[in-house]
């Protein structure tokens, strides 16, 4: 036994360039695999919850036939008495905010900006005093300011603005039919441009103050939406089935949605794209696992005279089984090490400084809710897992060709050159 | 005491069917000195891997020690040799990473031995075989005679019953194959261990005590001297 795996050993310094090479192949996979688990988890991590910051918040109230037609956004299908379980959950210590959202057409005219236009676009009419509490649009002005209550205003997304060349002064017309079934044109003035991390908002957001869209559409104070935030530790379902409980007794028969049953299109998206990045791990991991069977065979087919040798000699298979696992292991051992440091080294640098996507995430919807950089995120388990999985596997891949070796009758291995 | 009785052997070589040997006895003393010589081709191999029970008979007996080969399984064919059975091949089959210590005493560790009396055997053989003082050099840093020597002292060093060598001089030059004939036949006559060893050289065969011809997978002379 420890004649063996003193072999195993000597075979493994003796043969330098090969144990390098096979043991840095296992190395930059293991470090990829490493490095993109910790962005993807990362981008996961903060598409979810630029989501929640900027567009599903935690939970969504709403009436239950509203969630069913949810595409078609019915203003008729409301919530009527909104500022009532606003108050009772604030009185809860649950920030909640009240919203409103309608398909319209926006116009464009010469005047402003050029030349006259018109396009389809989704409106969020906001409670100015509220909204902030429950979203995260503070600090994401980057010119202007944001709607005030009562007023004609509005607030653009920046990518928005720059594709239609809107700048915060310029007159637009947003029309809609209203819940009176007629046709209404709202003046709006910009005053505001946002840019938040979440690049669907930016392209698409432009965001109204909701007491003045009420009285345009006849609302009558009612809201389409309650838009929740919990804290980011909170049990989610929990919470959500809380909340249903305080707002049963108002009688007014509402749903309560978490945010990842809102997100449900955007999340089936998200599993998609993990199983494709599934395929680039198992793709990352083949490449270890030919890596090593080769070297391993290389290995074994060189030292078949020399495997005869043992075996007359009076070696059993099994010794000579452990040793090349022992000398495999040994090579899977270097390179995880090698791997999961270097990994680590590159992770440092994604977590604090991540690389940045900015420019592509402009002009691609590439479903993730992150603008600019795409930062890593720490996954131990990636790390332990990825460790275990190259010294293991490279022992299991020697077992193969070592195996095949051994089925060879002894005449043969010490007659092969 | 080793006994051929009528083996055969015969190889497949795609549709054609190579008979290697045709029905060859022989019966072996307890420390003969012993050459199968013939031309290349005639079944020597064949004949020393089936006393070194590395091969499969087809037909006849084989018994070494009153143990018939034939019935022995896979397990046992392992062992029988391990504790029986000296190997010395034409191409010395070093453990290229294993210095000459190494390469001699893990024959003992697979034996178990104790690890003190490991050394002390490994150390004595080898200083029998004329390597005192190249214990810790690698193959590759000694010569085709002095690794042959460290195959010699691998082959003794657990005292078998029987030595097999497969021209075990072919790869060296005369004068080297014939230092290792006298150490070998010197090892033969101080242990008494039944040397059996193949040649196609006739100087070689003026080493042996008896010479056993092989022809086309028979045997047509046995003469000893
Ligand atoms: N594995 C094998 N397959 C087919 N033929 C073989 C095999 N081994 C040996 N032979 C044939 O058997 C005959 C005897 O071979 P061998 O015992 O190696 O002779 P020698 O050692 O005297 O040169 C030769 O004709 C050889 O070609
Ligand atoms: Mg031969």
């Amino acid at each position: 036994m420890r004649f063996i795996i003193s072999l195993a050993l000597k075979n493994l310094t003796r043969y330098k360039r090969r144990t390098i090479i096979t043991a840095v192949a296992i190395a930059v996979g293991l470090m990829m695999y490493i490095v993109v688990d910790s962005i993807l988890l990362g981008a996961e991590f903060e598409s979810m919850r630029n989501l929640r910051w900027y567009e599903t918040a935690s939970a969504r109230i709403m009436h239950p036939d509203y969630w069913e037609e949810r595409l078609m956004r019915p203003l008729d299908i409301s919530i009527d008495d909104p500022n009532t379980i606003v108050d009772a959950l604030r009185k809860e210590g649950i920030a909640a905010a009240p919203r409103t959202m309608f398909s319209a057409d926006l116009i464009l005219y010469s005047d402003d900006f050029g030349e006259d236009g018109n396009m389809p676009v989704q409106v969020t009419a906001v409670d100015p005093e509220l909204d902030n509490t429950v979203f995260r649009f503070e600090d994401t002005l980057i010119e202007g300011r944001f709607v005030e209550s009562g007023t004609n205003e509005l607030v653009i997304g920046s990518w928005f603005a720059e594709d239609i060349g809107a700048k915060v002064g310029y007159w637009v017309t947003l029309v809609t039919r209203g819940n009176g079934g007629f046709y209404e044109a709202m003046d709006m003035q910009i005053v505001g441009i946002v840019n938040c991390p979440n690049p669907n908002v930016n392209r698409t957001l432009l965001m109204v103050p909701i007491d003045t869209i009420g009285d345009y559409l006849a609302m009558e104070g009612a809201a389409t939406e309650i838009n929740i935030a919990l804290p980011e530790n909170a049990e989610i379902a929990e919470e959500v089935a809380r909340i249903q409980q305080l707002i049963d007794p108002s009688g007014n028969d509402l749903l309560v949605v978490s945010w990842d049953d809102l997100a449900r299109d955007y999340v089936a998206l998200a599993e998609a794209k993990r199983g494709g990045t599934g395929m680039i791990l198992f793709l990352v991991f083949i490449i270890a696992a030919v890596g090593i069977s080769n070297t391993m065979l290389m290995a074994i087919y060189e030292r078949i005279r020399e495997l005869g040798m043992m075996r007359a000699l009076g070696m059993n298979d099994r010794s000579i089984q452990l040793a090349f696992m022992v000398e495999a292991g040994g090579i899977g051992l270097i390179g995880s090490t090698i791997g999961v440091l270097l990994g680590i080294a590159i992770n440092f640098y994604m977590v604090n400084v991540g690389i940045d996507f900015g420019l592509l995430m402009r002009d691609m919807d590439m479903g993730y809710r992150i603008q600019s950089s795409f930062r890593g995120t720490w996954s131990p388990s990636t790390i332990i897992t990825a460790f275990f999985f190259g010294s293991i596997l490279s022992m299991l891949v020697a077992w193969i060709p070592t195996r095949r070796a051994l089925k060879m009758d002894i005449p043969s291995c010490l007659r092969h050159q | 005491m080793i006994q051929v009785q009528n083996v055969i052997r015969n190889y497949k070589a795609g549709e054609t069917v190579v008979k290697a040997l045709k029905g060859v006895s022989l019966d072996i003393g307890d420390g003969e000195f012993l050459s199968i010589a013939g031309p290349s081709g005639s079944g020597k191999t064949t004949l020393l891997n089936l006393i070194g029970c590395i091969d499969a008979l087809d037909g006849g007996e084989i018994t070494i020690e009153g143990q018939p080969v034939s019935g022995m399984d896979k397990k046992t064919k392992t062992e029988f040799r391990r504790n029986n059975l000296g190997f010395i091949f034409q191409t010395y089959n070093l453990i290229p990473v294993l210095s000459a210590y190494e390469n001699v005493s893990f024959v003992l560790s697979i034996l178990n031995i104790p690890e003190k009396e490991i050394e002390e055997r490994t150390m004595r053989i080898l200083k029998e075989v004329g390597l005192e003082g190249m214990e810790h050099r690698r193959p590759d840093r000694l010569s085709g005679g002095q690794q042959q020597r460290i195959a010699i002292a691998r082959a003794l060093v657990k005292n078998p019953k029987i030595v097999l060598a497969d021209e075990p001089t072919a790869n060296l030059d005369s004068k080297t194959g014939e230092e290792i004939l006298k150490l070998m036949k010197e090892m033969n006559r101080k242990y008494h261990t039944t040397f059996i060893f193949s040649t196609h050289d006739s100087m070689v065969m003026d080493y042996a005590a008896r010479l056993v011809l092989l022809h086309d997978g028979q045997i047509v002379s046995d003469e000893r001297r």
